[in-house]
């Protein structure tokens, strides 16, 4: 099966292809090398010899091993035909004849056809011919060990086929690839047993992990556990101690390591390979230009290697791995709860008969012993010892229903459960694997390729975990890459000792270990039991039904107590909680450690005052954070499991792994709360030290950024502040009342008006003025006493207004501030002194808002905290009360009074007779400048036709509805004053009639066309006027116009005439003049309009001041502090 | 001391005190009045002096009191009768027919509806309320606005209802114990009535007042019939006061068989065999003492400042 047709496989069963084909006529495939061409011979030869392995092998395997290669053939052969185009262009580029051959071979050599793609590399590869001179006996030893060895490794199938798909494309050393995934193959494949054992023993341990999260677990267990592990460690001491003396000579025993083949790569050294895995590449493919010999570098490598175990050792290939894992599984059980009567040999004064019962008897110190003293070659004889305990114990306690029975079947089954952690491996003496190696090598006899190939082997082989880890293994590599590897199980021809002979003539490793001793160890490990040897289908069954079939083997004493035991074990196992054993189990050690440490600080009843304290460490603490974060990971994502693990990974090389290394991590079982030292309190997100992925700090500010939320600075919205603010929105309305109404008492009382003596009253709204927005970088409160304080100046302001000041000193404002942050300040913390009375208990259980139930209820509830502090400062609920009835609501209504009555008032100044019809709508008729309504008809009012209007019929000529005079004509004086306050009310009444455009002036030029009659009257009159245009007499400055009858404000015309006439025009004259000087005002600086003012006397309107400082609005909250003049509330709200 | 006994004795027979009242209570009464008063006008000159004014004015002794709003209510009241009294006067000179006016205006001056006054109260009062003067407050709305318009005849004198519970209260026990009296006792209850310390006594009352001691202001006839309804009131108040003070008493020591008293303190609710009023036994001086305490016992206003500080709190005499 292993001939390989074509040169150009890359599989490592070219090599052994090449091995045959010497034996052969040598058929060199190779282009560059002069080795003879491949043959077609040579391919036949193959397959005969293959077949005559076959038939050489026992007859009992034929069947299995036809289903193999029928099943090889036909995955072979399918990925013949995906390369064959490939291959052919390939081909063509090489030598003819191996071109030739090549293709036929390929296509003729069904049965093993891998063909790779690995074909070019392969042909590159100088270093194979040594090999090529293996012979066709070869075969047969390579298939059988291959076949235990897959059978022990439980994986048939997979080593053959997987070669083909894995072998890296270029590889010079092709030798050392194939071998390396050969041997890696089955290894993984056992491996994968193995990892998914482990896997199920670590999920077991997570289940409990993420049971600690929601499981408090008691530490009444620790005691007894801090006992048995201080058993234990009694126990590991004395063994060490028994095994001070001889240890090192055992572990030695091995003579001087010889070098086995395999390139550096070949061996899988772990994880702690990885490190190195380049540098080993790397040498490798230099090896030629290495100048020091393997034996030298493997030396060096493996002292630069880290994590080499204990049980690490040149000479004894596979002792590492087996231990190891052997050791794991000990300790394991060690650990266990049950473990606790196994732990030691049986005292004789305990049981007196049991030495006459019992004739081989073991327990767990006895292996510990003797795993110290690597006397454990293989798998089954460890597992044989285990099991020889538990078996031990059934057969002496041989009443059902002892308490020993359910431990030790406990322990069985724990020990089924991990065996399958151990790889079968058989350990053995690098001499003579390397003698066997060597002798194989040897046997091909070719000059050429001996040295080179020598000189290629594996460096790393020896010390690999892995390359020795299958006793199969290097069999099976023997016959996968006879030329590199340490080589099969020769099986009993005579040949492969003659080769072995040779080796050891050649080569300079020779090793003094005997062949046959090598050989008889080989075979011993290799020979399977009858069903083992059987490689494919028999494999699997072999490999479930092991365990269960070697304890039943090991149980011996009668298969019935087994079966029994068996269902006695699975009840005892649900004794306990599961969960609760798992937790007993998994934590066992570490629980009884930190008891240990506690217990050592109270040892004696009493504080030890001399022991060191317990500390807190850095790797507590990181584990503390870790189980922190899966706990809560595991919490977010239930769904999947896996997801979390590698979260956490990532978690824990990226974020918390600063410290990481610094102290030795050493791993605990145990739950967050078992070590309180550790614990770390809460830090707020924000503050934490976070970075991302290239390392920088993440600035965790804008997360922490937010907006002030609106309103905060201002009044909050409720029915009270709507009616404060109603009331002096009223107030407001009233003023403006009471403004009208001193313009018109004072225009009765003077003869003169200024138009400045009136200033229109005009409030501003109330608006309270939220801050700009503005972003902090914190919850809670904002700390900003000024703005507060203005906040609550304004408030203040409010309630002044409200209260009827409309203006108020700056000292007083801040004297009430002060005042009543004192007040609320001394309310507030009355409150929370009552909110923070201790609670006190209740007979009723209390549910709180978060669910809890409680016994436990504040001394006050938020009602009586509330008046309690409100009585303590002296505020009683019926003068609140009473404040908003009185001084709000009720105020409400008499301002809503006071505001009608000003309405009236006004009206009554403003229209003598005015009867109550006139006033329904209220004095929003006046709003509009009281026209309609003061030059309403008054006259009619008073049934009496003042005018004569009636009289003479106008109303019915003219449809009037009422014979209103205007305003102007009753009184212009108090007119002309509203005009200049209400300009747009004056305009508002619109313009009825086009006015008609204004005559044009009259000027020395035009005067012509005037009529003759009046040119010289205008010619005399331009002559006075220096020739300049004539002004109509409506332009006339005022002093100059001709006075116009007017009536008094009275709106009485009282005796005609009583003053001289003349007197009168002088007195209309002013009238007019102050009419018309609003218009001219712009115009008119010849100083009449300013002269006029000077006997005004000081305005006594009080709004006057007001108005002014309605005006001068600007004083906002900056300068609240210091501002000196009156304020007003709508200044401040400003702010 | 002791200048206003008879009066103090019938203020409290009107209040209820229907015993002969002790010597001593009466003194202790008297000078708890005269306490009072000396406060006011204490306070009243320092408030006029903050005006700017050398002299009193009603609006300070009206500040002072702002806070009882019942008893502002009261004194307004009482000084619009007053006007009304005046104006009468008045027109008296003149011949008007306010002579029977007169006798009305002290019942309802005092704040006693009903009574004597039976059917002709009410018929006067109406007739005379267009006359009466609105007695504004000086912190009331109009002071709000520049201009004072006159008020509107049609607006409700919502101050009427101000005339909360503890007046209306005082007006029934009044028309209930005059319910069932005879002439001579009524006549006697209505004298009683009249009780003034300031009226027709103006001299006097100034005097004990210290009006030239505590202040050099010159009263005016206002400020001492103020004064003179404030002490009634004060007088009144003490006695309610100090009567519940001794019914809790003699409860307490009925329930708690310690001296058993004969009577019942209620007089509504006196028993056929019960001993006749007089030999009731009167207030003590004691009970005044408890009823001034507990009036003189205020809520936590004053000290509310002083929360979270150490200073201690001096409580001003609080005006009854």
């Amino acid at each position: 099966m292993f001939t390989q047709p074509s040169l150009h496989h890359s599989s490592s069963r070219d090599r052994q292809q090449y091995a045959r084909f010497s034996a052969q006529p040598p058929n060199a495939i190779h282009l560059r090398t002069p080795n003879p061409t491949l043959s077609d011979e040579a391919m036949s030869n193959g397959s005969n010899n293959n077949n005559l392995g076959e038939g050489a092998d026992t007859m009992a395997e034929e069947d299995p091993r036809a289903a193999l290669f029928r099943d090889h053939y036909s995955r072979s052969e399918a990925r013949l035909m995906a390369l064959l185009g490939g291959n052919t262009n390939y081909l063509e580029t090489l030598d003819d004849g191996a071109a030739l051959f090549a293709e036929p071979d390929s296509t003729t050599q069904e049965p093993r056809p891998a063909i790779t793609p690995k074909k070019p590399a392969r042909t590159i590869d100088e270093d194979d011919y040594g090999d090529d001179d293996e012979g066709d006996e070869e075969d047969d030893t390579n298939a059988s060990p291959l076949l235990s060895k897959s059978a022990l490794n439980g994986s048939a199938a997979m080593p053959i086929d997987q070669p083909n798909l894995k072998v890296p494309p270029l590889s010079s050393k092709l030798g050392f690839r194939r071998t390396s995934t050969l041997s890696l193959e089955p290894g993984r494949s056992s491996d994968d047993v193995r990892q998914k054992l482990q896997q199920d023993k670590k999920a077991a341990e997570d289940a409990a992990k993420r049971s600690f999260h929601t499981l408090f677990y008691t530490l009444e267990n620790d005691r007894d556990a801090m006992l048995e592990q201080q058993k234990l460690d009694e126990l590991d001491r004395q063994v060490d101690s028994e095994m001070s003396g001889q240890g090192p000579n055992a572990a030695n025993a091995g003579a001087p390591a010889a070098p086995q083949q395999g390139s550096l790569s070949t061996t899988n050294l772990g994880s702690s390979s990885l490190t190195m895995k380049h540098l080993i590449a790397r040498i490798d493919s230099r090896r030629d230009m290495v100048h020091a010999s393997d034996a030298q570098l493997r030396s060096l490598i493996s002292e630069v290697r880290k994590n080499r175990s204990k049980w690490a050792n040149e000479d004894r290939i596979g002792q590492e791995e087996l231990y190891e894992s052997m050791e794991k599984v000990l300790m394991e059980l060690k650990a266990g709860e049950h473990a606790h009567p196994f732990l030691q040999r049986v005292n004789k004064r305990e049981a007196p008969d049991y030495y006459t019962v019992i004739k081989h008897p073991m327990d767990i110190g006895t292996m510990m012993k003797k795993l110290k003293q690597l006397q454990y070659k293989s798998k089954k004889e460890f597992v044989d010892d285990l099991m020889l305990i538990w078996s031990n114990c059934l057969k002496y306690n041989a009443d059902p229903a002892h308490f020993l029975r359910k431990k030790a079947l406990y322990m069985k089954k724990e020990t089924e459960k991990l065996v399958p952690l151990i790889p079968d491996i058989v350990v053995r003496d690098r001499a003579e694997v390397e003698a066997e190696e060597r002798r194989m090598r040897n046997g091909d006899a070719d000059a050429d390729g001996a040295e080179d190939s020598d000189d290629e082997e594996p460096i790393m082989a020896s010390r690999g975990r892995k390359a020795p880890s299958k006793g199969g293994k290097g069999t099976s590599t023997a016959r996968k890459a006879p030329p590199d590897l340490v080589e099969g199980t020769p099986g009993p021809d005579s040949k492969p000792q003659l080769n072995n002979a040779v080796a050891n003539l050649k080569n300079e490793f020779l090793r003094a270990d005997s062949d046959v001793s090598m050989e008889g160890s080989i075979n011993g490990l290799s020979t399977p039991p009858p069903g083992m040897s059987t490689p494919l289908g028999p494999n699997g069954f072999l490999r479930s039904g092991a365990p269960g079939s070697q304890a039943d083997i090991s149980d011996a004493d009668g298969t019935g107590v087994s079966v029994s035991g068996f269902t006695l074990e699975s009840e005892d196992a649900d004794l306990d909680d599961l969960e609760y054993k798992t937790w007993k189990q998994v934590t066992k050690k570490d629980r009884a450690v930190i008891a240990a440490e506690r217990n050592r600080l109270f040892r004696g009843d009493h504080l030890n005052v001399e022991e060191p304290a317990i500390l807190r460490t850095k790797a507590g603490m990181r584990r503390w954070l870790r189980h922190r974060k899966q706990a809560i990971a595991e919490d977010s994502a239930e769904a999947s499991v896996s997801a979390p693990d590698g979260k956490d990974g990532v978690q824990t090389t990226s974020g918390e792994t600063l410290a990481e290394g610094m102290e030795g991590e050493d791993e605990r079982q145990v739950p967050d709360y078992y070590d309180p030292v550790s614990a770390i309190p809460d830090i707020n997100e924000r503050i934490q030290w976070v970075e991302d992925s290239e390392g920088q700090v993440i600035d965790q500010n804008e997360e922490c950024m937010r907006m002030v939320p609106k309103g905060y600075f201002t009044a909050p919205e409720s029915a009270l502040t709507k009616k404060m603010e109603a009331n002096m929105r009223q107030m407001q309305e009233t003023r403006k009342i009471c403004a009208k109404i001193g313009i018109v008492k004072q225009m009765q009382l003077q003869s003169q008006m200024y138009q400045n003596q009136f200033q229109k009253y005009n409030p501003q709204p109330f608006v309270e003025a939220d801050i700009s927005p503005m972003v902090v970088s914190e919850d809670g409160p904002i700390m900003s006493p000024h703005v507060c304080r203005a906040a609550l100046q304004r408030s203040v302001g409010k309630v002044f207004y409200h209260a009827g000041f409309e203006e108020f000193q700056p000292s007083a404002l801040e004297a009430v501030t002060d005042i009543a942050s004192t007040f609320l300040q001394n309310l507030a913390r009355t409150f929370g002194v009552y909110r923070e009375r201790p609670k006190i208990r209740s007979e009723m259980p209390v549910r709180t808002s978060k669910g809890v139930t409680t016994n436990w209820i504040p001394r006050f509830t938020q009602e009586e905290a509330v008046l309690h502090s409100l009585s303590e400062n002296g505020v009683e609920l019926e003068s609140l009360e009473s404040y908003v009835k009185e001084d709000v609501e009720r105020l409400g209504t008499k301002l809503s009074g006071m505001h009608d009555r000003m309405k009236s008032h006004l009206a009554e100044l403003l229209r003598p007779a005015l009867d109550s019809s006139a006033g329904a709508d209220g004095a929003g008729a006046f709003n509009d400048g009281s026209e309609q309504f003061v030059g309403g008809d008054f006259a009619e009012d008073i049934d009496e036709d003042f005018f004569g209007f009636k009289e003479l019929g106008l109303d019915k000529e003219f449809g009037l509805a009422s014979l209103s005079v205007p305003l102007h004509l009753l009184q212009n004086r108090m007119h002309n004053a509203y005009r200049a306050q209400n300009t747009n009310n004056a305009s508002s009444t619109g313009v009825l009639m086009e006015q008609p455009p204004p005559f044009e002036p009259i000027t020395i030029h035009n005067i012509t066309k005037e009529i003759g009659l009046v040119q010289e009257w205008f010619l005399a009159k331009l002559h006075d006027n220096n020739d300049e245009p004539l002004v109509e007499d409506e332009d006339l400055p005022p002093k100059q116009r001709f006075p116009k009858p007017r009536l008094p404000p009275t709106g009485k015309i009282t005796s005609p005439r009583k003053r001289p006439l003349r007197e009168q025009q002088m007195m209309q004259r002013k009238k007019r003049k102050l009419e018309d000087g609003k218009e001219d005002h712009a115009g008119n600086e010849n100083g009449g309009g300013t002269s006029r003012g000077i006997a005004n006397p000081v305005g006594k309107l009080r709004f006057k001041p007001a108005q002014k400082e309605n005006q001068s609005v600007a004083e906002p909250e900056k300068d609240d502090a210091g501002a000196v003049g009156m304020i007003s509330p709508e200044s401040i709200l400003a702010a | 001391m002791a200048k206003y006994r008879t009066e103090i004795q019938q203020m409290m027979f009107v209040s209820g005190e229907t015993a002969e009242p002790s010597a001593e209570t009466t003194t202790l009464i008297e000078a708890i009045v005269q306490g009072q008063v000396h406060e006011m006008l204490r306070e009243c000159t320092a408030l006029a002096t903050r005006r700017g004014s050398r002299s009193l004015s009603t609006d300070d002794l009206m500040m002072l009191i702002r806070h009882d709003r019942a008893k502002v209510s009261r004194l307004r009241h009482f000084l619009q009768w007053k006007d009304v009294r005046r104006s009468v006067k008045d027109s008296d000179d003149k011949g008007g027919d306010a002579g029977a006016d007169v006798a009305g205006d002290a019942d309802l001056a005092a704040g006693v509806v009903g009574g004597g006054g039976g059917a002709g109260g009410p018929v006067p009062e109406a007739g005379k309320k267009a006359k009466r003067a609105k007695v504004d407050l000086v912190w009331d709305v109009h002071s709000f606005f520049s201009e004072n318009p006159p008020t509107l005849d049609d607006v409700e004198d919502e101050e009427e209802e101000e005339m909360n519970y503890a007046t209306l209260q005082r007006l029934k026990n009044a028309d209930e114990r005059t319910k069932d009296m005879t002439r001579e006792e009524y006549v006697h209850w209505s004298d009683c009535r009249q009780a003034s310390f300031t009226f027709r006594k103006g001299k006097r009352f100034k005097e004990w007042a210290g009006f030239g001691v505590i202040t050099d202001a010159k009263p005016n006839d206002d400020i001492i019939d103020i004064l003179g309804f404030l002490t009634f009131e004060i007088v009144q108040t003490l006695t309610e006061e100090a009567l519940k003070v001794k019914i809790a008493e003699d409860l307490y020591k009925k329930s708690t068989g310690g001296e058993p008293q004969s009577h019942l303190k209620r007089k509504r609710e006196r028993g056929l065999f019960d001993p006749p009023e007089e030999a009731r036994e009167p207030i003590q001086p004691s009970h005044v003492q408890e009823a001034f305490r507990r009036l003189q016992r205020g809520n936590n206003k004053a000290r509310a400042m002083l929360n979270f500080t150490r200073n201690v709190h001096r409580a001003p005499l609080r005006l009854i």
